[in-house]
């Protein structure tokens, strides 16, 4: 089968418009960031013209910049671990035993992520408060982990049911517990799971403006999308060129981690959600 | 085959994997969500700086808010235009990447996947920039002869739409990518036989193609239906709810009256509120699985 040239061009232009709609203000972002405050208003949309690294070392060096990035990597690194260490034990559970409640869980899944923000961050306010976890990155750790759990639990169940059974009834036969067979058959196989669990859960945890900014009270812990907002609005006019800086140099790690992942986590969501 | 009641042995050796799970669940979920929806019936007074059981009173407050119907009335259109929106951009996007006769799909299918990983609060100052009075958007208006492009962020007849059009496009990559994950795995034997018989487009999309990925299409319009009306960092970067309270979502001034205005009886109120709203979308997506 043959498509008519013409269709076939415009088929090219219109995925190049939706294209360049997606990256242009990405392209925005970079070329502010090599700006001078002057030019950023004087040339909105064009290149650079002389590239400068001011807004780079002003962030670095003016700012408490540093301090959240290393914040962020803090909470994500430790959610991430988190996340796998709880969800992958009950994703084999609803992967290899049967238990009441077990139809529940699709429906818990979708339940949490219908929780307003405001109702679980006034709950957790008051329990944080009590265990002196307000202002505090475990706080903000213990948060995300039951935030990134729900989907985490039904990704890696959903890359359990594909290892066949027969391959840990083997090695039970030989004496090995359930758990054991977990750790040493069905972990190692289901890699590709941990990996989509793990840039789910980055994602989460990199990018979550709302309960860090109720939960942590100062500069110095802060995350970065809440020290992105602050920057932006604080001392009334915006500094376009270092807040442009700040902002790829947030993003880029995790573009790069994701853009790794991000394979597993689509086959991963699509998977469960074709079948 | 296995019983359907499960054995009281099978339970016991599922339980130890399911405790770190059920702790959390129980600790970081539900006891969070029961008491924050308690203080719904409590109200905190200034003056005495104590927090007092009022019972339904800020049940009764909300209906006779005018602030609470605006935030009500920004956050439906908020949510319905971006989700159908996004919907349908997203749905001809994926069927163009799709199609056999793109050249370079796999670059395309990359990039559009890349939005999908900026924090929205980058997402959002990256369009507060562009939609800038004197910003590129405008820049480029007034270039195509625009004598007096409008201040996207600060006119409040445009501002919601503003936020709309920075949400739309950061929901672009995930519903594209879950679209396009439908569409591949539709049998390709029978768009051609569908073809051969004379079928036209209208009629391959309605009768095959929809009908082949409509639990994705659901999914997907469940879960963006509750991220958007969830949705606080787009409109609190973007606009803060303003100017006056054009772009005022129910997000938005729950959070005001809890965390600026001191009342977080009536922002877990507002929450309740929405909640009731959500788990509706729930139980007709499941009522709509089950069918």
């Amino acid at each position: 089968m043959r498509m008519h040239p013409l269709k076939q061009i415009l088929l090219h232009i219109f995925v190049i418009m939706f294209m360049i709609l997606l990256i242009f203000p990405m392209v925005l972002l970079l070329f502010n960031s090599f700006k001078s405050e002057a030019e950023i208003f004087a040339a909105p949309m064009g290149v650079p013209k002389s590239i400068t690294f001011n807004n780079y070392a002003k962030v670095l060096t003016q700012s408490t910049f540093l301090i959240n990035f290393k914040n962020s990597a803090l909470v994500a690194f430790a959610t991430v671990f988190l996340s796998m260490m709880v969800s992958a034990p009950a994703g084999y559970a609803l992967s290899r035993f049967k238990f009441r409640g077990r139809t529940l869980f699709s429906v818990w899944l979708l339940a949490t992520q219908s929780f307003p923000g405001i109702i679980m961050v006034l709950g957790l306010f008051v329990m944080l408060r009590t265990y002196h976890l307000l202002n505090t990155l475990p706080g903000l750790i213990v948060m995300y982990t039951s935030f990134s759990m729900p989907f985490s639990i039904w990704l890696l169940k959903g890359y359990f049911d594909k290892i066949p059974v027969a391959l840990e009834e083997a090695a039970r036969i030989d004496g090995c517990s359930r758990a054991l067979s977990l750790v040493k058959i069905v972990l190692p196989l289901s890699v590709p799971g941990l990996l989509a669990v793990g840039t789910f859960s980055l994602l989460l945890s990199w990018n979550e403006f709302f309960f860090a900014l109720v939960i942590m009270r100062d500069n110095a812990h802060y995350t970065l999308p809440v020290f992105l907002a602050r920057f932006m609005g604080s001392g009334g006019v915006v500094q376009w060129g270092p807040l442009s800086a700040a902002a790829l140099l947030a993003c880029i790690p995790v573009l790069i981690l994701f853009i790794l992942g991000q394979k597993y986590l689509v086959s991963g969501l699509t998977g469960g959600a074709i079948k | 085959m296995r019983s359907t009641q499960p054995s009281f042995e099978e339970e016991r050796k599922a339980l130890p994997f399911l405790i770190p799970a059920l702790l959390v669940l129980c600790l970081i979920s539900l006891y969070p969500l029961i008491q924050g929806i308690s203080r719904m019936f409590y109200t905190y007074q200034a003056l005495t700086q104590k927090t007092v059981f009022v019972g339904l009173q800020n049940v009764k407050l909300l209906f006779s808010d005018h602030l609470f119907l605006r935030a009500f009335t920004n956050s439906l259109v908020w949510t319905g235009v971006s989700v159908i929106m996004q919907f349908i951009l997203s749905y001809w996007l994926a069927t163009m990447l799709n199609s056999r006769f793109l050249r370079l799909r796999r670059m395309f299918r990359g990039i559009t996947i890349i939005p999908w990983a900026l924090p929205p609060v980058v997402i959002a100052l990256m369009w507060r920039y562009i939609f800038l009075g004197n910003g590129p958007l405008n820049m480029f208006l007034h270039s195509l002869g625009v004598a007096h492009p409008p201040n996207w962020l600060t006119e409040p007849r445009l501002a919601l739409w503003t936020c709309i059009i920075a949400n739309i496009w950061m929901g672009i990559p995930f519903v594209t990518v879950m679209l396009l994950a439908g569409l591949q795995t539709i049998d390709k034997n029978l768009l051609d036989a569908a073809a051969i018989d004379g079928a036209n487009y209208l009629q391959m999309q309605y009768r095959i193609i929809i009908p082949s990925v409509k639990k994705v299409i659901l999914i997907i319009l469940t879960l963006e239906t509750i991220w958007t009306f969830n949705m606080f960092d787009i409109v609190f970067v973007l606009t803060k709810g303003g100017p006056g309270n054009a772009s005022l979502t129910l997000p938005l001034y729950a959070y005001e009256n809890a965390f600026m205005y001191y009342q977080p009886g009536y922002g877990a109120t507002i929450g309740m509120f929405i909640l009731l709203c959500l788990l509706t979308v729930v139980v007709l997506y499941i009522r709509e699985v089950l069918r």
